[in-house]
């Protein structure tokens, strides 16, 4: 993102723009397919997490805390989509601090079968931290609308494991379009 | 102080922008995703299912009515006189499910009409079947309609026969199941499970589903499993009803008169 080949006709500020516009669309498109059911893509009626594999991208190509912003944004605009509590934004935010720590350790080599295996791995994390979110308000909270802990983590073994496939089947999809245009620059 | 001057100098810029990304995020999330709700129903708008289909089968079925009312007519006309069929069915919105829930956790399905068409939050849908959810937000063209099998959803409910009540809650995992008031419940597995007069949220006498099967030694209360009749996992149409609940669950509490102050 910093050093331009200078390969290409375009300028600085054209690719800046471009960037920009690169890096909102392709987020928007995520947020956009998130409450999409076309055929073939639910497990279990479980669909993939497509902001998470978003956020995994992202991170794997920038640092920590860039990792970190833009995990409780999209968080927060999946909040938006469904409802407040448990929020997205500290299971994203969390997602995008582990992928972008890993990458410093130099663990991912623009192997795409290693990238799904992360998002494999995130997927679970995310799952993870909802639902902590839920066992927690149900422990600490007066009246918690779940019935018991039993079902919540009966639930989020089948969240987990059916979104953790399909998110990472789904990898390369936006894995692919992004890697290239951050290689390029 | 000079090393923070020096960071701010350096990241003053990026610091901006990400506060700016965060505020607008956090904007966004506070109107229930309104904004992205309306590029989604404006881009998927190919897709929904096509109006022309729905007319016909609802041309079909106005006619089959007409037929029918003609046959009766000459039999019923007193009654027929109290039957305010028309002005009860002009009220109602048939919306296309267009969306469903963004996440796994939630269960929920978004819908192709909004404010626009005089949807407001409250409002009852249902589906084939019986009740389906009720409206949490709406923006211009699209709304959301939190299923009743979500668990944040519950309301009162009784047994059609025996008029034994109980409370229906959603669960994460996508049953519902039925507490019963009473520690001794006169219910039996098919009995049909209506909203009761107890419900805030939802007229009363609307169906909800069966019984399936029971659990009455379960502590603190007797439990059910309730089979929907509505199938709300394959939803393509849904009537909207408009409803007015019937205290504001949002609100405070009211404010409880203090003796303190009128007395010196």
């Amino acid at each position: 993102m910093t050093t331009s080949k200078g390969k290409s006709q375009l300028s600085d500020f054209q690719k800046t723009c471009l960037n920009i516009a690169i890096v909102l669309g392709s987020g928007l498109l995520c947020l956009l397919l998130s409450p999409m059911r076309f055929p073939g893509i639910e497990l279990l009626g479980v669909a993939p997490n497509w902001l998470l594999i978003w956020v995994v991208i992202w991170s794997i190509h920038h640092p920590i805390v860039d990792g970190a912003i833009a995990g409780i944004v999209l968080g927060l605009l999946q909040d938006g989509l469904t409802g407040p509590f448990p929020t997205h934004a500290l299971s994203l935010m969390i997602v995008g601090m582990l992928t972008a720590r890993l990458q410093r350790q130099r663990l991912i080599q623009e192997n795409v079968v290693l990238v799904a295996f992360i998002v494999f791995g995130m997927a679970v994390v995310a799952a993870t931290t909802m639902a902590l979110q839920m066992s927690l308000r149900h422990l600490l909270w007066p009246n918690s609308p779940y019935l018991t802990l039993w079902q919540i983590w009966r639930t989020h073994q089948r969240v987990a494991l059916s979104s953790a496939i399909l998110s990472s089947l789904w990898t390369p999809a936006i894995y692919y379009p992004l890697h290239r245009w951050w290689k390029s620059l | 102080m000079f090393a923070l001057r020096r960071w701010w100098d350096r990241h003053a810029a990026r610091a901006g922008v990400a506060s700016l990304v965060i505020v607008l995020a956090w904007a966004m999330r506070q109107s229930q995703g309104a904004f992205i709700y309306e590029i989604y129903q404006v881009l998927t708008s190919p897709l929904h299912p096509g109006l022309t289909q729905a007319e016909r089968l609802e041309n079909a079925y106005v006619l089959e009515l007409q037929q029918r009312v003609i046959e009766l007519e000459n039999q019923n006309r007193s009654l027929r006189e109290n039957i305010d069929y028309a002005a009860n069915q002009g009220q109602v919105t048939v919306a296309a499910v267009i969306g469903r829930g963004a996440d796994n956790w939630w269960q929920q399905i978004t819908v192709n009409k909004g404010t626009n068409d005089g949807i407001t939050e409250g409002d009852m849908v249902t589906g084939p079947g019986g009740l389906v959810g009720r409206v949490t937000s709406a923006s211009a063209n699209t709304s959301q309609v939190l299923l009743i099998t979500d668990p944040v959803s519950q309301m009162g409910v009784k047994v059609s026969r025996s008029r034994a009540l109980g409370v229906v809650r959603g669960n994460v995992d996508g049953r519902v199941v039925m507490q019963f008031f009473e520690t001794t419940p006169d219910v039996k597995p098919g009995d049909v499970i209506v909203t009761s007069s107890y419900s805030r949220l939802f007229p009363q006498g609307v169906p909800v589903g069966r019984i399936e099967s029971m659990d009455l030694k379960k502590s603190p209360a007797p439990e059910a499993v309730i089979q929907l009749s509505s199938p709300l996992s394959f939803l393509e149409w849904v009537t909207i009803h408009p409803f007015e609940a019937k205290t504001d669950v949002n609100a405070p509490p009211a404010e409880i008169a203090d003796d303190s102050s009128t007395t010196p």
